[in-house]
């Protein structure tokens, strides 16, 4: 697959098939994707992958507390800026909106909006999730470094026929995934990434996704 | 170099090129890579990436007055926070050792360095440099949805035969920048140049071995067969 291809065709997939991943696959995507650059080569990402058993007990785990709601948020950083000047905001509800049209969930059924949201801690029925984190110390430029690797990752895998849902949510229950896989405790928690076989005919994995037009994004000087 | 015909071989492909040959490159092309990262994802889908993509005599004037104002102090950001720890700054010396190696320039040549060092002022002769900025209401999360859209972009240049080098350093002459293309340092952070062109095969500067750490330090596996 080549790369225009991996870029069109990637998209945050929320509905996986029963279908387990092989770990030799993994292991090669990772490798190619160890070829990521970083600033001043400090290649700031870790991860651990899990699946099966230990996988299971994450989400038994999260599932038993979810009821609580918000007093078992723990997340370790801001996952949207405290202020957002409107088009982000518009941004944001676009897609949603586009998501919840799909699943066929209005405004009005809020429950039902909850519980789709509660689908993120069962990863959307993907077989493996990698969870992201790096050093403390790291700073905002080693974090776009993050980026550059796990969009890496997400084209790799494209091209192996295998989708990806790259997950902030997760942040919330950083504490109940340090419970069950071991993430140094000098390291922040940044993302979980559901890895799997998508379902091709699910509504949620086919809505079209709006994205700004570039001449909004894109200044030009001397062509 | 050849076009990268899969998404691997663009991976394993692409390195941060400090040396481009002349050659200039179409806008049309530039404009098909620009126009396909926007398929980048972002959480929330805010898409926080801008940019301005300079060419031709704009570029060379801001060439210029980079090199007639001194870097700004403060800095726009730090890019130094890994060096506290050794083994980060034990990477960053190799990739500096092995790159003035390849050059055949002594460790104590100091004036050798920096002469090349100041080829980052002219983004090591890229016909074309986008400049990268956005919100600076922008957290963690969002840099590395910028860093997402980032490497997007390389890995289609790389597709297309061309070559990119991301340059934290013009972050030096961050404000300067942001006033020539006409961007609020108020609302705005500067966050690094990404120079693109076409690879000078020849120089040894982009023949060199990059190490990387093993998979077994960064990734763990746990529950598999």
């Amino acid at each position: 697959m080549n790369v225009f291809e991996a870029v069109a065709t990637r998209r945050t997939v929320r509905a996986f098939l029963d279908k387990p991943v092989d770990q030799a696959i993994l292991r090669r995507v990772l490798e190619r994707a160890q070829n990521a650059p970083s600033g001043g080569n400090t290649q700031p990402w870790n991860a651990t992958v899990i699946t099966g058993e230990p996988l299971a007990k994450l989400l038994a785990d999260v599932a038993a507390i979810l009821p609580e709601g918000p007093a078992r948020h723990k997340p370790e950083y801001a996952i949207y800026p405290p202020e957002l000047d409107g088009a982000y905001a518009e941004r944001r509800k676009g897609v949603g909106e586009a998501m919840y049209a799909a699943l066929e969930i209005p405004r009005e059924n809020k429950m039902g909006r909850l519980a789709w949201f509660a689908r993120n801690f069962q990863a959307f029925g993907a077989p493996v999730l990698m969870l992201i984190h790096t050093p403390r110390y790291m700073g905002r430029p080693q974090w776009s470094d993050i980026g550059m690797w796990l969009q890496t990752v997400c084209l790799l895998l494209r091209e192996e026929g295998l989708d990806s849902c790259p997950q902030e949510a997760w942040a919330i229950y950083q504490e109940q995934i340090r419970a069950v896989v071991n993430i140094p405790e000098d390291h922040i928690f940044f993302c979980g990434m559901g890895v799997g076989w998508r379902d091709p005919d699910a509504p949620v994995n086919n809505f079209p996704v709006p994205r700004a037009p570039l001449d909004e994004v894109i200044r030009w000087e001397g062509f | 170099m050849s076009k990268a015909t899969t998404t691997s071989e663009a991976v394993l492909t692409r390195r941060s090129i400090r040396s481009f040959s002349d050659k200039p490159v179409p806008l049309d092309l530039i404009k098909q890579v620009m126009d396909t990262a926007r398929w980048t994802p972002s959480g929330c889908n805010f898409q926080p990436w801008e940019g301005a993509i300079l060419t031709g005599e704009p570029l060379r004037q801001l060439q210029e007055k980079m090199r007639n104002t001194p870097p700004q102090n403060p800095q726009e950001y730090s890019w130094s926070d890994p060096e506290v720890l050794p083994e980060c700054k034990a990477r960053l010396s190799q990739v500096g050792a092995d790159m003035y190696a390849a050059m055949s320039i002594e460790r104590a040549d100091k004036a050798a360095r920096g002469d090349f060092m100041a080829q980052n002022l002219v983004s090591f002769g890229a016909p074309a440099v986008l400049m990268v900025y956005f919100p600076r209401v922008m957290g963690p999360p969002q840099w590395s949805d910028v860093g997402m859209w980032l490497q997007t972009i390389m890995l289609l240049f790389r597709e297309q035969g061309l070559d990119t080098c991301p340059q934290e350093f013009l972050s030096l002459y961050a404000k300067l920048i942001k006033e020539f293309v006409g961007v609020s340092d108020e609302t705005h952070i500067f966050f690094c140049g990404i120079a693109i062109g076409y690879r000078d095969e020849t120089d040894p500067v982009n023949g060199f071995d990059r190490k990387r750490e093993p998979l077994e330090s960064k990734i763990q596996f746990l529950g598999f067969e």
